[in-house]
């Protein structure tokens, strides 16, 4: 029953809170310091972005320029003639494999001995 | 609503003045709600501008019209309890502190300009505000909008997006730890002094 009484009360004590505390008027300044802060968040939001492109910009020009230094050694690269195993060959003498026991010795070829 | 929605649809698109209308209807009606929620006036104004700054920001957000106002709500909610947590962080209680208010209260009182209405509705304020000070600042919150406020269950449930069920469940506990603080209170004991266990986040 008290504890009846005492959630009677409380209801009482909410309802006369907002009585207790009225919506209070803005002051004269509230919507120029609105706009202010608003303002100030733009700015804020402006410099990021701007700060957000050149960082974009300098990204994509170091990127370029790995670029153009993957591509440019392999334009000056001497140009390769003939088949892969003319090549293979070529840098690699049979005298090398057979010095390395990759190629067996031939008596009769005197480019082997 | 007190706005059409053409004015939050204009307001939408970049216009400043249809922005300052809708800033114009709710004006009022959020800075008193905030001025329970943080029981403190001297703040409240504050508080009101950070509400509308980002309702500002977010209002490309919004799609349909019945949504405006909780979510209004919901960004008064949040700003409210931030401003909860950032004081209760600092949580001193010096005289340089006292609301504007309470000074003003006071400066009448010892003038002995004060009717006693106004000493009645004092009263009810601190005696409020402690009791409220018993519970955490989520539930502070969602106490003074249901009790205080007037909001029904199903307007709350669109403000927090949860469902009805978790909050009776919320709101009951809430409640009845300050019905305790209330009865400690009656008994001669602080509110303050009789701490249960809070509860964390919604949901």
């Amino acid at each position: 029953m008290e504890r009846w009484d005492s959630e009677k009360e409380l209801d009482a004590l909410f309802a006369n809170y907002k009585a207790a505390v009225p919506d209070p008027d803005a002051s004269v300044n509230f919507m120029p310091e609105l706009w202010g802060k608003i303002e100030a968040r733009r700015s804020i939001t402006l410099h990021v972005r701007k700060l957000t492109q050149v960082f974009v910009g300098a990204a994509a020009a170091l990127c370029l320029l790995f670029a153009m230094f993957e591509v440019v050694p392999s334009l000056t690269r001497p140009e390769l003639h003939g088949t892969y195993v003319d090549v293979l060959a070529a840098a690699h003498p049979a005298d090398n494999l057979t010095a390395l026991g990759i190629v067996p010795h031939d008596p009769t070829d005197p480019n082997t001995k | 609503m007190l706005v059409e929605f053409e004015q939050i649809q204009k307001a939408q698109a970049g216009d400043d003045a249809a922005f300052n209308q809708v800033v114009g209807a709710y004006r009022k009606r959020i800075l008193g709600t905030i001025a329970r929620l943080i029981g403190r006036p001297e703040d409240v104004e504050d508080v009101g501008q950070e509400v509308f700054l980002r309702l500002y920001y977010s209002l490309d957000q919004l799609r349909t019209p019945e949504v405006f106002e909780p979510w209004l709500y919901r960004l008064t909610v949040n700003a409210s309890y931030d401003y909860l947590r950032k004081q209760r962080r600092r949580n001193e209680s010096r005289m340089s502190d006292l609301s504007e208010q309470q000074v003003m209260m006071a400066d009448a009182a010892a003038g002995g300009k004060v009717s006693s209405e106004d000493q009645r509705q004092k009263q009810v304020k601190e005696l409020v505000d402690s009791l409220l000070g018993s519970v955490s600042e989520q539930d502070r919150i969602l106490l003074t909008l249901k009790e205080v406020e007037g909001l029904s269950l199903k307007e709350l449930e669109k403000i927090y997006s949860v469902n009805e069920n978790a909050l009776k469940v919320r709101l009951f506990r809430a409640r009845q730890r300050v019905l305790n603080a209330f009865e400690a209170t009656k008994g001669g004991a602080k509110p303050g002094g009789r701490k249960e266990k809070k509860y964390g986040a919604m949901g």
